[in-house]
């Protein structure tokens, strides 16, 4: 009996090896198509991705997908996030930025060879706009209309010199109109076009959608009837939910050609053979200090909030945060018009923060530092930043109590403003810093803070004009006037720009982060 | 399992003319208990929805504010139409109602986390935990009974420490950390293992049928892609094999010492029976109703999702599904995957019940 039933087990051992030693453990561009070195690559990430549908995504997954799929009026190139560039359309926009013109480029096709006319960027944008999905508020109080066959007309009730680069996000991308209207797509909230759109695409971008699974992978094929700008060098594009400790296995052994879910500790013992590209992200992590005095007194004391500031050594928080972090110079990051030089920055003064802790009272008090403890802004650990804030807190003599709280949990008192002292970032919703001045008093997230619109007149005064001036030079100076104003004055203290970090193969060539859509995947080249 | 449900019948010896009557008897009284467990079963598959609501619904946060984006969630218009789009504008009783209204036409309503119903979800993510499940159950018993078996024979001796030291093992390591630890040696220093998911990137997925790779691909007589799915199916089964084999180990060789010591085989052995025959005929088939027991246990639980594995081997079953309803707050989500795992241990128990009398003549069911 013995004999058999050992057997037995060796043979079902051997079968398990045999079957994993007959399949090909590489992904490598040229093992599993065998076409060439360009049939495919592998992208790793994890996935948040809810839909692909463009009006209705918002997530960073979607947006990779979404931006190969359907282009845009006007996008920005791989190697320059500033500046604006024609897309499908090129554009004029009247003195007083409130009436924007775009005449679409001559002979662009959907991906089923029919033109991309006037009525789909009508379509497209009023659907957007019209039903209520979650990227909908990019175009809040703008009309779109047609004006001919090629040329459409987007009109503000307020100047808005940020919606040229809100047109360039995926979520502003151009649809077939017929087709989606055959398949149940409206303009408003009876839109019923979500589930044909997470199973087929309808753009005109350089690839078409072959798949996808929410929770495993999205394979993209390119788009043969593409006519546009950007010369796609992958024949398909496969994009898989994966966790970061296993990315990191993957692109080592080149089963994957990017991994872009690395921690900064991952990314530091990465093997030599893979490259890695760090730049700042378009991330702002923050400490919010909340000044309703109902809810702490001592958060809504200047002189206290002065202290807090001044109790922080930002160089020694950077250390938690790897390669290509720096502290923020202010809420708007570098790379941003408005971003503040480094002269500008915060600094610490331990024995400043001590006298104004004692004379404001808050030494000895308890305040409590909220964050959410699952989640980690391009690979920063809010957990170990929010200990080592309260160590050097501390150090000032003031105690804080941490009370980490899953995301889900948690972002409602940091919405609803009452987190006493919240630990928090901020990413990008498009390329313009008019994201940034949500933080303004009387703003959305200021509010967050319990700081109300008459609460500094001055600062509400910079926002407005920042919101509407369209010329560029005092567009810069209005947004770094109110940068410094708010290092000095707000409830708010910048802390970190994490630095993203894109590990890639060195066959791949071409890797550009991009703060809206990540990664350009039609972008990249092979070497 | 449910222990007051079974019964030992007595010991009276069947006269040959009662045999008929008795059978007839038997067939209907089993069809009576079964009617009987799956009125039961409704009955506790809507205690299940009830605290599941309750409890997703005591939990503090806001759905809305866990699902939309930071601006989404400060417009008013965004947030009205999301609330009505999920039924979230309705009072809890009215939203618990409505969910058992669709319940009875088997809909589990929209996942607000993947924007598709929460069965597609369901029917998607299953059948992945359900492959390995089936082949982790399946290798654990082989290897189970048989170290079992091993270790109770030679119970004191040098190779029954060794097994009882391994099925200890098997036990005690953490799967997250065997999971990550075979990942590393087999497919990153090794090569000899594919890396994650549940089929080499490029490789399309076979014809759906059963949604489980292995056996749609031989269905289909698509022989690459079923050895491709086997070889990713390899790494995690094993894994949780691993931990099942030192269960069932213990368990079994804890009964089959149980059953050797018992007087009818030691009589068994006394009247010259071979070996295999005392063990397959006598101690097999009298140590089967515990084994039989944790083995309902153990598949349970395999099925119910095994997070951490299916997170390291990029598996897209349900236990990651379950942790993204959950963390999400995707209050539907999170009670469909509840409803299934209350499924999935009521009819294991159903099962398991059932084969306890065929296995023992002495068990009879009512």
């Amino acid at each position: 009996m013995h004999r058999r039933h050992i057997i037995l087990t060796s043979v079902v051992a051997a079968a398990t090896l045999v079957l994993s030693a007959c399949s090909s453990p590489s992904s490598s561009p040229t093992s599993t198509t065998g076409s060439s070195s360009t049939a495919q690559i592998v992208i790793d990430t994890t996935f948040d991705i809810k839909t692909i549908d463009p009006g209705r995504e918002y997530e960073p997954t979607g947006q990779i997908v979404v931006k190969a799929l359907y282009d845009t009026l006007l996008t920005f190139a791989d190697d320059d996030t500033t500046t604006v560039i024609p897309d499908l359309a090129t554009y004029t926009a009247n003195a007083d930025l409130t009436q924007f013109t775009f005449t679409l480029a001559p002979g662009r096709v959907f991906a089923d060879g029919s033109p991309v006319t006037a009525d789909d960027v009508v379509f497209s944008l009023q659907r957007l706009e019209g039903m209520k999905g979650n990227p909908s508020f990019l175009l809040d109080g703008v009309t779109v209309t047609k004006v001919d066959d090629s040329t459409i007309q987007l009109t503000t009730t307020d100047p808005n010199p940020a919606l040229p680069a809100t047109l360039a996000t995926p979520s502003a991308g151009i649809m077939n109109s017929k087709v989606v209207k055959d398949n149940g797509g409206t303009t408003d909230e009876t839109d019923a076009a979500e589930t044909f759109l997470n199973e087929n695409s309808a753009g005109s971008g350089p690839y078409v959608l072959k798949t996808m699974d929410v929770a495993s992978q999205v394979v993209l094929t390119k788009n043969p009837a593409y006519n546009g700008p950007q010369t796609a060098t992958y024949d398909t594009v496969i994009l898989r939910n994966v966790e970061p400790a296993t990315q990191k296995m993957n692109v080592e052994r080149g089963d994957a050609q990017i991994a872009l879910g690395l921690s900064p500790d991952q990314v530091a013992s990465l093997a030599s053979t893979v490259k890695v590209e760090s730049t700042p992200s378009a991330t702002v992590v923050f400490l919010l200090l909340n000044a309703d005095p109902t809810v702490n007194a001592y958060t809504a004391d200047p002189q206290c909030v002065k202290a807090i500031k001044e109790a922080i050594d930002y160089p020694s928080l950077l250390e938690l945060a790897g390669a290509g972090a720096s502290q923020a110079t202010g809420l708007v990051p570098t790379g941003f018009l408005g971003a503040l030089p480094a002269s500008d920055e915060l600094t610490f003064d331990l024995a400043a923060a001590t006298s104004n802790a004692a004379a404001c009272g808050i030494a000895g008090q308890k305040v409590t530092l909220s964050f959410p403890n699952d989640i980690d802004p391009t690979g920063l650990s809010l957990s170990t930043l929010a200990q080592r804030i309260q160590v050097q807190l501390q150090a000032a003599g003031i105690t804080v109590d941490l009370a980490p709280a899953p995301f889900a949990t948690e972002i409602d008192p940091y919405r609803t403003g009452k987190e006493q002292i919240g630990l928090w970032y901020w990413n990008p919703d498009y390329m313009d810093p008019a994201n940034y001045l949500a933080f303004g008093p009387g703003q959305s997230v200021g509010l967050r803070a319990g700081w109300q619109a008459d609460a500094d007149p001055t600062i509400a005064d910079l926002v407005a004009q920042a919101y509407t001036t369209g010329d560029e030079t005092q567009r810069q100076t209005l947004f770094e006037e109110w940068g410094k104003a708010m290092n000095a004055d707000s409830p708010f203290i910048p802390l970190i720009q994490p630095g993203s970090n894109v590990a890639h193969q060195p066959s791949v060539t071409n890797v550009y982060y991009n703060p809206t859509w990540l990664i350009n995947v039609a972008g990249l080249g092979a070497a | 399992m449910s222990q007051d449900s079974v019964r030992p019948d007595t010991a009276e010896s069947p006269s040959p003319s009662s045999t008929l009557t008795r059978g007839r008897r038997s067939h209907s009284s089993l069809v009576r208990y079964l009617a009987r467990r799956l009125i039961i079963t409704a009955v506790l598959l809507v205690g299940i929805t009830l605290v599941t609501f309750t409890l997703t619904n005591l939990v503090p946060g806001d759905p809305v504010a866990a699902a939309l984006g930071q601006r989404a969630a400060d417009d008013p218009a965004i947030v009205a139409q999301f609330r009505a789009q999920y039924g979230l504008d309705k009072s809890l009783p009215e939203q618990y109602w409505a969910y058992l209204t669709r319940l009875a036409h088997l809909n589990l309503g929209t996942s607000w986390q993947t924007h598709r119903p929460v069965a597609q979800d369901l029917a998607r993510a299953i059948p992945a935990t359900m492959e390995i499940a089936l082949s982790a159950i399946v290798m654990a018993i082989i290897v189970g009974l048989v170290l079992g078996a091993v270790s109770a024979y030679r119970r004191g001796r040098i190779s029954d420490q060794v097994l009882r030291l391994i099925s200890l093992l098997g036990i005690s390591l953490p799967t997250f950390w065997t999971a990550i630890l075979v990942f590393y040696i087999f497919y990153y220093k090794l090569g000899i293992a594919p890396g994650s998911g549940r089929l080499s990137p490029g490789m399309p997925a076979p014809p759906h049928v059963t949604g489980m790779y292995t056996l749609d691909a031989l269905l289909a007589g698509q022989g690459e892609t079923f050895v491709d799915a086997a070889a990713h199916l390899a790494l995690p089964s094993l894994v949780l094999t691993l931990y099942t084999v030192g269960l069932l180990t213990r368990f079994s060789r804890m009964s089959f010492l149980e059953v050797l010591d018992k007087d009818f085989v030691r009589a068994a052995r006394a009247k010259g029976l071979p070996g295999h025959t005392v063990f397959f005929r006598y101690v097999l088939r009298a140590a089967a109703i515990p084994i039989l027991t944790m083995v309902g246990l153990a598949f349970g639980s395999l099925l119910s999702g095994t997070v951490l594995v299916e997170s390291i081997f990029s598996w897209p079953g349900l236990g990651s599904y379950a942790y993204q309803a959950a963390s999400k707050l995707d209050l539907l989500a999170v009670m469909g995957v509840g409803l299934f795992v209350g499924v999935v241990y009521l009819g294991i128990n159903l099962v398991v019940d059932v084969l306890y009398g065929f296995i023992d003549p002495r068990v009879k069911v009512g």
